[in-house]
């Protein structure tokens, strides 16, 4: 019984003042695992919280699969929450804390019982039934969370950052377990996270938000190929921003790169103007020679990090800009030493075009 | 580091003890405070303990005796007891009425968000502390007299023909003790409440528990040390009371305190004072024991580990 959410120009102001949800709109369907990414203070739990109903929107509206739910209480809502800090009731057992929710809502205790031992199961705790919540490690907290959340059979299952406590090993085998959970319960997931990566690895759609705004909505694949805004150029990933002018040259357009005054071709479909450009780092192709072949740009390799899967390069560019360029660390391919020449080369197409 | 460094050289040095090094130079700072606890505790309640079971003061008298007799004359007398009774019911019905209406304040301050709405409602509670009891006493009786506001305000609007007794009697002497030892309870419960996660309460209603449920399954037992804690607290203090219960009381209702005060100045037994006081003293004794008894029942059941 999954739920489809739709937010309407929805906001949240504290003390008259603070606006920390400026007029966001959000449509998230049926069974996606949706996340929310961004800074700290960006407005994502803010907009958690408000679709949980531990906050109530200063204006706008919030339907769940078409009805308002704007004013209803957070108790009535049917949503499975887990929390940042777990936030699990450290009096009661392992068991207890998962049937909580099936008690409140009087179901027998055969069935609650029988309920308790599945969800458990799902998260492999089955054993730890009769343990405090102290006595269990930050993974198992975090399982027991989980089991809590889902027992219930949520129409939303709603996520705080509830990996961010663990360390990276683990942290990545919860996002493969969760999504893989997810999927099989098929249950509508909204996933607060400020980590890209995580973001990334899990969603089927991204909600990037700055400002208590959202910059862009898109699969991953969309936002990492295709951002939108500055912003999320920038945040998602490693990024090198260009911003310039585009003139007419030889018949077609070129995008003049303010302060180096180099031309990228390939800005035909673009108007005259300020325009502000992205071009992902390993989408530069860097030949290492002095050559008078043709390309794009020349520079001087500035430092090299070697990455393991992969190098990066800074590169200063003839008046001083650097860029990041990112090489594939592949058997054949050899450092390049800091202070070599090198010519740099992209297809124009890499070049995404911002908003603003 | 370098009781570390000098542990190794201790064992294999040919000294046969080896050389103690003190546990800490801060401990020292304790001695003021260790020496004024044995001048004014240890050596009154001492002395108190020895005068309950002698036949008189030896200072004084000869031919002074070890004598049960102080203690069997209380347990004989139904009189004594009945003023153990009143003085018990007045301390537990103290005890309940602070931890009644304290528990909203205390949750209350634990709960505000904002600063300036903290500090008020913490001056509110701590204000009254800062006016002595006797004044506090007399304010009560102006205000719960025959002619006092709230009888001349219900006589005033008919609800009732004649004043109600609320000076002079037992609800009075409770009225009086609740306003004086409730900061000690909201102060002790506050703790408690703001050290409770608000997300447990939040996860509880997320569950589907409405916000009483949610109260009662999860604020309400993690606050059990705070209740226990500050009922122990204002039981303690209001068992010992003087003051109030005497003027509240209208020199009608006799409790322990009022009565060891009665033997020491009218009757000059100080014996039979002294035996009284080690009565009072033991029924404290007793609550912080069982106190840490129930705590930790509580908190071993929970495993702090």
């Amino acid at each position: 019984m999954s739920a489809s959410i739709h937010i309407e120009r929805a906001s949240k102001v504290y003390d008259g003042a603070v606006r920390a949800v400026d007029r966001i709109d959000m449509d998230i369907r049926e069974g996606e695992f949706f996340a929310l990414l961004g800074p700290s203070g960006c407005g994502k739990t803010t907009t958690l919280r408000m679709i949980a109903g531990f906050e109530q929107p200063t204006e706008g509206t919030i339907r769940v699969s078409g009805k308002d739910v704007t004013g209803v209480p957070a108790h009535k809502r049917d949503m499975g929450m887990v929390f940042q800090n777990y936030a699990l009731f450290p009096h009661r057992t392992v068991r207890e804390n998962v049937g909580f929710g099936l008690r409140m809502r009087g179901i027998d205790k055969a069935t609650v019982a029988r309920k308790v031992d599945r969800a458990l199961e799902m998260v492999s705790l089955s054993a730890m039934g009769e343990r405090r919540p102290a006595q269990l490690s930050g993974g198992q907290q975090q399982r027991v969370a989980l089991a809590r959340a889902i027992v219930i059979e949520p129409r939303v299952l709603l996520c705080d950052e509830p990996l961010g406590a663990l360390d990276k090993k683990l942290r990545q085998q919860m996002q493969f377990e969760l999504k893989e959970l997810q999927k099989t319960l098929g249950v509508t997931t909204v996933f607060v996270t400020h980590d890209q990566e995580e973001a990334m690895a899990m969603s089927d759609r991204i909600a990037i938000m700055n400002g208590g705004r959202v910059e862009q909505i898109g699969t991953p694949s969309e936002i990492y190929n295709r951002p939108k805004t500055r912003f999320a150029a920038d945040f998602i990933g490693d990024t090198n921003l260009l911003s310039g002018k585009v003139v007419e040259r030889d018949g077609g357009k070129v995008l003049v790169v303010a302060e180096d005054g180099f031309e990228i071709p390939g800005a035909d479909h673009h108007p005259g103007g300020v325009v502000h450009a992205a071009l992902r780092p390993e989408k530069i192709v860097l030949h290492p020679d002095e050559s008078d072949a043709p390309c794009i740009v020349r520079g001087r390799i500035d430092s090299a990090n070697f990455l393991g899967d992969s190098i990066l390069y800074r590169i200063a560019l003839p008046k001083g800009r650097h860029v990041l360029a990112r090489a594939a660390n592949t058997a054949h391919s050899r450092m390049l030493p800091p202070g070599a020449m090198t010519r740099l080369d992209w297809q124009p197409s890499d070049l995404v075009f911002l908003a603003d | 580091m370098s009781e570390a460094a000098t542990a190794p050289a201790a064992l294999t040095s040919d000294d046969a003890a080896p050389r103690r090094t003190g546990p800490n130079a801060l401990a020292w700072l304790i001695l003021p405070i260790a020496l004024l606890f044995a001048l004014f505790f240890v050596l009154p309640i001492s002395l108190m303990l020895l005068m309950s079971v002698l036949t008189g003061n030896p200072m004084f008298e000869q031919g002074v005796r070890f004598t049960p007799e102080n203690y069997i004359r209380f347990a004989s007398d139904s009189y004594n007891w009945e003023v153990l009774w009143i003085t018990i019911r007045i301390g537990l019905s103290t005890t309940l009425a602070a931890l009644l209406l304290g528990y909203p304040l205390a949750h209350l301050m634990a709960r505000v968000h904002s600063r300036t709405g903290h500090a008020l409602l913490l001056i509110a509670v701590l204000a009254p502390m800062l006016t002595g009891i006797v004044v506090r006493t007399f304010a009560w009786m102006a205000i719960l007299s025959d002619t006092g506001v709230v009888n001349a305000t219900l006589m005033r609007f008919g609800l009732i023909d004649r004043p109600l007794p609320l000076l002079n009697s037992e609800t009075g002497i409770v009225i009086g003790l609740t306003h004086i030892y409730i900061p000690y309870m909201v102060l002790t419960l506050n703790g408690v409440i703001s050290r409770i996660d608000e997300r447990l309460e939040q996860a509880a209603t997320n569950l589907g528990a409405h916000p009483l449920r949610a109260f009662w399954e999860v604020t309400l037992p993690l606050s059990v040390p705070g209740i226990l804690a500050g009922s122990l607290l204002v039981f303690a203090l209001s068992i010992s009371a003087y003051v109030t219960p005497l003027l509240m009381g209208g020199f009608q209702f006799m409790t322990l305190p009022l009565l060891i005060y009665q033997q020491i100045s009218a009757s000059f037994n100080i014996g039979f004072a002294a035996a009284l006081g080690i009565i009072l003293l033991v029924i404290s004794l007793a609550l912080v024991i069982g106190y840490n008894r129930v705590l930790g029942l509580l908190s071993g059941d929970r495993d702090l580990t």
